[in-house]
């Protein structure tokens, strides 16, 4: 099986960090688990439902989100290959928010009982999901930062910056060009802002010569420019890219 | 520095005990974890953001709060704390600090070694679980904050700051009555919210006005919480407390 089509994939990240083993990823690799393609918006996990799995991300992109009562919606994370999708439902009983396919996308599906066998055996592999949920919590805080006290262009750059720095990581994209199936309207819900305000500053980083973003391509062509616009440091990824 | 006392991190216990429930064994193995306390003063720096910690704080008095700088200056606050619970747990596996603890009010917090909770998480697996699952709530409380600024108006957002407040010290136990101390300035509530001090303060005028909140110095009543919920869009499930373990 290749990496994209086995619990695998995890491991790609977790063997930059920790000292995981053969036998720890042989335990996490041969866990049962369900293999299931979602269509492009198609709900992965629901607020309010019960969280009896886990989901791994295997191809595709995904995102999580929360729906206020007026309808308005906060995109709060997105996802890329060899990422937990809902590490938290592992552990707590209840989904706190709605988890969607942004692509076509597949996914491992594991029963959490299996996962907290593993967890409770193997102490690797319950110090890398740790790791894990940890630098989740510092993405949020920096998403806090981000809508709370920048301005529309260092929110947009920002996003931009660290999804390319998370997706070349991951072996996504090749040079300064990226898979980039996020749409305007998806980026206004992930910062805040409106889509008219997202489609202009989009352009204006354009215009100032830091990217171009064709339909499904970013292309990053001033680095140090687009990160000194996103006052983007990358502390809060914590060496995980 | 005080001594310590054996039942100074019955707090702990009793947080970590809120979404997993633990064994005599396991809280007593919490009681014993090593500890300095200290006493500070409003606006000490407990962790800077940089920082590699060699030990973990835990807040028994006071209140204390994350805050984040941005290149220019201008600061968002993270999250509140309130007494019993760890300010950096997330320092036993991330070496760097990414983010700024510091005290809100005068206070009282225990220093307990990283190592000798990495220890107690290595004995008493259980008690790992709950650190784990406490740090889950936590994460769950930023992507609600995240929420809370990115689309509430400025109403509902200082409103839902307020509920978040008075619920979390009531699911803990810390209070009794329905007067909860709120020892917070209008700026860290802006700076909390995304807001202008000045935008803070219209909204806070509002909010009595309307009867939704009652206000004497440091201290805040709500005299309608149904309303109060409605105006703020609060829904606790984000804090996970009503699934209990039993």
């Amino acid at each position: 099986m290749t990496e994209t089509s086995s619990l695998g994939a995890l491991f790609r990240r977790w063997k930059r960090r920790l000292p995981v083993s053969s036998e720890d990823e042989a335990a996490v690799v041969n866990l049962t688990w369900a293999r299931k393609q979602f269509q492009r918006d198609a709900y992965l996990a629901r607020e309010g439902e019960q969280a009896k799995v886990c989901t791994v991300l295997l191809q595709g992109f995904a995102y999580r989100q929360k729906i206020m009562s007026d309808g308005s919606r906060q995109i709060i994370s997105f996802h890329i290959p060899g990422e937990f999708l809902d590490i938290q439902n592992c552990l707590l009983e209840v989904a706190d928010h709605n988890v969607q396919a942004l692509t076509r996308c597949l996914v491992a599906i594991v029963p959490k009982e299996l996962l907290l066998q593993v967890m409770s055996a193997r102490p690797a592999v319950r110090q890398a999901i740790w790791l894990d949920s940890l630098l989740d919590a510092s993405v949020f805080r920096e998403w806090v930062v981000n809508v709370g006290r920048r301005d529309a262009r260092q929110r947009i750059a920002h996003l931009l910056c660290e999804l390319a720095l998370r997706m070349k990581a991951a072996g996504l994209g090749e040079g300064s060009m990226l898979d980039f199936p996020i749409t305007q309207e998806q980026i206004a819900d992930a910062t805040g802002l409106t889509a008219v305000h997202t489609n202009r500053t989009l352009q204006a980083l354009r215009r100032s010569g830091l990217i171009t973003l064709t339909a499904s391509k970013l292309t990053i062509l001033d680095w140090d420019a687009l990160a000194e616009a996103g006052d983007f440091s990358e502390r809060y990824l914590h060496h995980s890219v | 520095m005080d001594a310590p006392h054996e039942t100074a991190l019955q707090l702990l216990a009793r947080k970590l005990n809120l979404h997993h429930r633990l064994s005599d064994l396991d809280q007593q193995a919490i009681l014993r974890l090593p500890h300095k306390i200290r006493r500070l003063e409003a606006q000490s720096y407990i962790l800077r953001e940089g920082d590699r910690p060699d030990r973990c704080g835990v807040l028994l008095e006071g209140y204390a709060f994350r805050h984040k700088l941005t290149g220019d200056g201008s600061r968002q606050i993270l999250a509140i704390n309130i007494p019993g619970e760890a300010l950096d747990f997330q320092n036993l596996f991330l070496e760097e600090a990414d983010h700024n603890v510091q005290m809100l009010t005068r206070g009282v917090i225990a220093d307990v070694p990283r190592e000798a909770i990495e220890d107690l998480v290595a004995r008493h697996f259980e008690v790992g679980r709950a650190i784990l699952i406490s740090s889950l709530v936590e994460a769950s409380i930023f992507r609600e904050w995240v929420v809370n600024i990115g689309q509430r108006d400025s109403r509902s957002r200082i409103a839902h700051l307020l509920c978040e407040f008075a619920y979390r010290l009531n699911a803990q136990a810390l209070h009794a009555g329905d007067i909860y101390e709120l020892p917070i300035t209008q700026e860290q509530l802006a700076d909390a919210t995304g807001l202008t001090p000045v935008h803070v303060n219209r909204v806070l005028q509002a909010l009595q006005r309307e009867g939704l909140i009652e206000r004497d110095r440091r201290m805040i009543r709500f005299p309608n919480w149904e309303r109060m919920r409605d105006v703020a869009d609060f829904n606790p499930r984000y804090l996970h407390t009503a699934e209990l373990a039993t």
